[in-house]
């Protein structure tokens, strides 16, 4: 009997919409459609109406898990448009949050593995060692999901040696961790049985489908934009690029798992060659006609901008593209004569950022307002009357 | 009088009141002993420690919206979460904790009722094949299917690990094998690996990790529960923990020596070896990851099954040298 | 090898085929060709120097013509290969042919632009609601987005 599930926009397994239409036959997958387009924002065309610095913030709020890596993209094209040079100390602490974010990002994605393989045990423990990481970003950027720390020509904040001393501690810990983690994910016999051999992707179609990240790094491509493309600090630290060649979900967990490890190695380095020195200098409110790529290795893979500038101070054209959308292609070939029960592993292996790789419609017209009984000013000016007539707190504390 | 008895006996203990109220419990258990071990709190706000939540959350449950699919056969719908509860709480007044008298059998206890029971704890997984078939969801419907194929899987070897000690005692009464046991402690050893291989398949007829399959939520969402809603969901997920409670106190019964000691000692007994099941039962859930269906049968066919023949052969063979 | 012994090369082995190179940093190499030749070279790219992985293709609306720029990379240097279209008569060629993996830039740049892409395996569109209206792209400089009038369903204006 052959019928047709959907998987999605709205379904336990997807934290984010995104429609999946399996065709499947018993519990094999026959056919695959994924659907995108539940997650538009505009963000291409409204970043044609704001100015360079408004757009850093812009572009932080692609991503909820991978802010810092479009800011960042965009901060260092701009600043080779603009022909900036951030200080080195600017520098070293950019890509310090850079890879303490892609341990947040890759301790996340290992807790989400585990709960859709079904392992909630395994998932509580990663997501418990994932707030060490999170408190340390905290502790730097003053903030936990969108670190706001770039700045055109910099950083806004700087280190000192109080903080330095909590992230070496931060790092000791997750580093033991991580390791422990690399011993479950390998070995637990019920997980690896569910993992091993699970959404092949052989390495000829991981090329020819242009498949990123720890994605094509599992299947044996070692494509790595900070080795092969070694932007700012990234010549001057040394680390491995991980690789796996059983080219299914266990390698991708190796994968991932090896990176952490290889970011501590980088935060470490990072740390000690900390140069002393300014954070910042001042950027430009325009920048001069032309155009630049920017790469960066998010945790999820490539992510690229182009930027066009046209002498205003405003880009022409900013052009974004999420690692998430370039492994789709790939997801569709791996789910291919896999289980329904290996749909949320597979698919999860890529670590889908849904809102990254949707960024660039406009706003969808208000056909889907059904639901609503308020007008959105309407909404806003009540919360701003009510959050002006209520009565100041001091000393709040939760209900227990 | 009799009567009264009796209604007492279907109402309040060990009937609906009681079984409610145990297996909320249990269900508190489960949930506190599985949070700490994933470094959580459980429960901790309603109540003592958290000890009316599950009780809350029924009542939360039974106020909350009724939903019936379009498309779905809505008597069958409707009736199928009640015959559930029937049939475990049936199930539940087998139990020889509330009739030890061996000299007096009665009409829940007689020689023979060991297989009623183990009838009575496979009703509601057919049961619950024919809730996700009714509700006519795509979701459900796989969720059913798997029900059943899952049910191939560890039924078999529940059945010849349950009956291996009852072989050795020489009885088809609960009753009995327990006080047999009761007698010659040392021959509860035997049957340690009858022990293992009925908890796992006890943990596979709750479809509790490793083996929540039908209701693999990052899978199919809701599977066989997916239409379910409001009282009706309230009443299946109370038939899941009485059939918790009830399987446990199964395995107490046979493997763990019964409860001996009348009405008070034995209850203290009851619940002190049913928490121990329990706790052996939510260890395996939080040391394992879900695993495929197909891997549930392989994994019952290659070993689980022969072991269990392994271990019946074994107690056959020891019988024989037994005064 | 560095950038401008691959510029040598490249310009001796496709001779007019690619209209200019340039070369404005390090790693970014810009070559511009003529859209009916655009296949051709991705393929001879792909095939004499392992140029495979494409990272993403940027519509720019410049006014009278589209600006169409394939972003290659390989371990040595990262390709950017150029073409113009009048934007009176968008058609471009697929380069599925060559790089499978490009069909959803091309869907996208279908959607965002109105650019006809021709032998695109899956034209459907990729990001666009299935109820978009019919000849509105977004990134076209002339689009611009009306805020629609907030109506209530049901509700009494």
């Amino acid at each position: 009997m052959s019928f047709q599930i959907p998987i999605g926009p709205q379904h336990p397994a997807l934290k984010e919409p995104i429609s999946l239409r399996m065709t499947v036959e018993g519990e094999v997958i026959t056919g695959v459609d994924i659907r995108l387009g539940y997650n538009h924002r505009g963000l291409e065309k409204l970043a044609e109406d704001r100015n360079w610095t408004q757009n850093i913030y812009l572009v932080e709020r692609i991503c909820g898990i991978c802010s810092h890596s479009h800011a960042t993209c965009y901060v260092q094209g701009v600043e080779k448009l603009m022909e900036l040079a951030p200080p080195k100390r600017g520098l070293y602490i950019r890509y310090l949050v850079s890879e303490l974010e892609r341990i947040h990002s890759h301790l996340l994605w290992l807790g989400v593995a585990g709960h859709e393989a079904g392992f909630d045990s395994f998932f509580m423990y990663v997501w418990r060692d994932r707030e060490v990481v999170m408190d340390l970003l905290e502790l730097i950027t003053g903030n936990r999901v969108h670190y706001a720390i770039n700045t055109l020509g910099g950083v806004r904040r700087d280190l000192d040696a109080g903080q330095i001393a909590k992230i070496r501690d931060g790092l000791v810990v997750l580093r033991k961790r991580s390791e422990y983690y690399f011993h479950i994910g390998a070995n637990e016999p019920s997980f690896v049985a569910r993992i091993a051999g699970v959404g092949y992707l052989s390495k000829e179609k991981a090329v020819a489908l242009c498949a990123v990240g720890p994605t094509a790094r599992a299947s044996g491509w070692a494509r790595d934009v900070r080795k092969e493309d070694p932007y700012a600090v990234y010549d001057e630290v040394d680390f491995d690029v991980a690789t796996a060649d059983s080219c299914d979900v266990l390698g991708r967990v190796v994968v991932r798992v090896k990176e952490l490890l290889e970011s501590y190695k980088i935060c470490e380095q990072i740390l000690d060659k900390l140069p002393p020195g300014d954070i910042a200098v001042k950027a430009p409110r325009k920048a001069k006609p032309g155009e630049v790529v920017s790469r960066y290795e998010a945790p999820r893979g490539e992510n690229i901008h182009y930027i066009k500038s046209n002498g205003t101070d405003k880009p022409e054209r900013l052009k974004v593209r999420a690692p998430t959308l370039g492994n789709y292609p790939a997801t569709v070939e791996m789910l291919r004569k896999g289980f329904i029960a290996d749909i949320p592993l597979i698919f999860a292996a890529i670590d889908p950022c849904i809102c990254c790789a949707e960024r660039s419609v406009t706003l969808i017209d208000a056909g889907s307002g059904e639901e609503s009984v308020a007008r959105m000013s309407d909404l806003r000016r009540r919360a701003i009357v009510r959050h002006e007539n209520a009565p100041l707190k001091r000393n709040a504390v939760w209900p227990l | 009088m009799a009567v009264v008895r009796t209604l007492l006996y279907l109402v309040v203990y060990p009937g609906l009141l009681f079984l409610f109220l145990y297996s909320t419990f249990c269900e508190w258990f489960d949930r506190k002993v599985y949070a700490r071990f994933q470094n959580r709190m459980g429960p901790t706000h309603t109540g003592r420690f958290g000890l009316l939540q599950p009780i809350a959350d029924f009542v939360k449950l039974l106020s909350k919206e009724d939903v019936v699919p379009e498309a779905a056969d809505k008597r069958l719908f409707a009736v199928l979460p009640i015959i559930g509860l029937a049939v475990v709480s049936t199930a539940g007044l087998l139990l020889p904790v509330w009739n030890f008298d061996l000299a007096n059998p009665g009409w829940t206890s007689f020689s023979g009722d060991i297989i009623v029971m183990l009838y009575l704890l496979s009703l509601p997984t057919l049961i619950l094949f024919l809730a996700a078939w009714s509700s006519t969801n795509l979701f459900s419907t796989i969720g059913g299917a798997r029900v059943l194929t899952m049910l191939f899987g560890y039924e078999v070897p529940l059945f010849l690990a349950v009956l291996s000690p009852a072989i050795l005692a020489n009885s088809w009464r609960l009753a009995e094998i327990a006080a047999f046991y009761q007698r010659k402690p040392l021959l509860l050893l035997p049957n340690l690996l009858a022990f293992i291989i009925a908890l796992i398949a006890v943990q596979a007829k709750l479809e509790r990790t490793p083996f929540d399959i039908p209701h693999a939520e990052t899978e199919i969402v809701g599977g066989t529960f997916t239409e379910y809603s409001g009282k009706k969901l309230a009443l299946f997920r109370l038939t899941f923990d009485i059939e918790l409670v009830v399987s446990s106190g199964l395995l107490a019964a046979v493997f763990l020596g019964g409860f001996p000691g009348g009405a008070v000692v034995g209850f203290i007994h009851f619940v002190v070896k049913t928490l121990f099941v329990i706790f052996l039962l939510c260890l395996l859930r939080a040391l394992t990851s879900r695993i495929r269906v197909d891997q549930v049968i392989s994994f019952a066919w290659k070993y689980l099954a022969p072991l269990a023949v392994l271990q019946l052969l074994a107690i056959i063979l020891l019988k024989g040298f037994l005064p | 090898m560095t950038d401008a012994e691959l510029i040598e090369k490249l310009k001796s082995d496709l001779g007019d085929t690619v209209e200019e190179i340039s070369n404005p940093a390090r790693r970014r190499l810009f070559l511009k060709v003529a859209p009916q030749r655009l296949l051709a070279v991705t393929t001879r790219l792909r095939d004499a120097y392992g140029v495979v992985f494409l990272s993403t293709i940027s519509g720019v609306d410049n006014g009278e013509m589209f600006e169409i720029l394939y972003h290659f990379s390989t371990p040595e240097t990262d390709y950017n290969i150029r073409t113009e279209i009048p934007k009176a008569n968008p058609h471009i060629d697929s380069i599925t042919p060559a790089i499978p993996g490009a069909v959803l830039y091309e869907r996208e740049l279908q959607d965002m632009f109105g650019i006809v892409v021709d032998g695109i395996p899956d034209a459907r569109p990729l990001v666009l609601p299935d109820d978009w209206p019919a000849g509105n792209f977004p990134l076209r400089k002339d689009w611009k987005h009306e805020r629609p009038q907030e109506v209530i369903p049901g509700g009494k204006s």
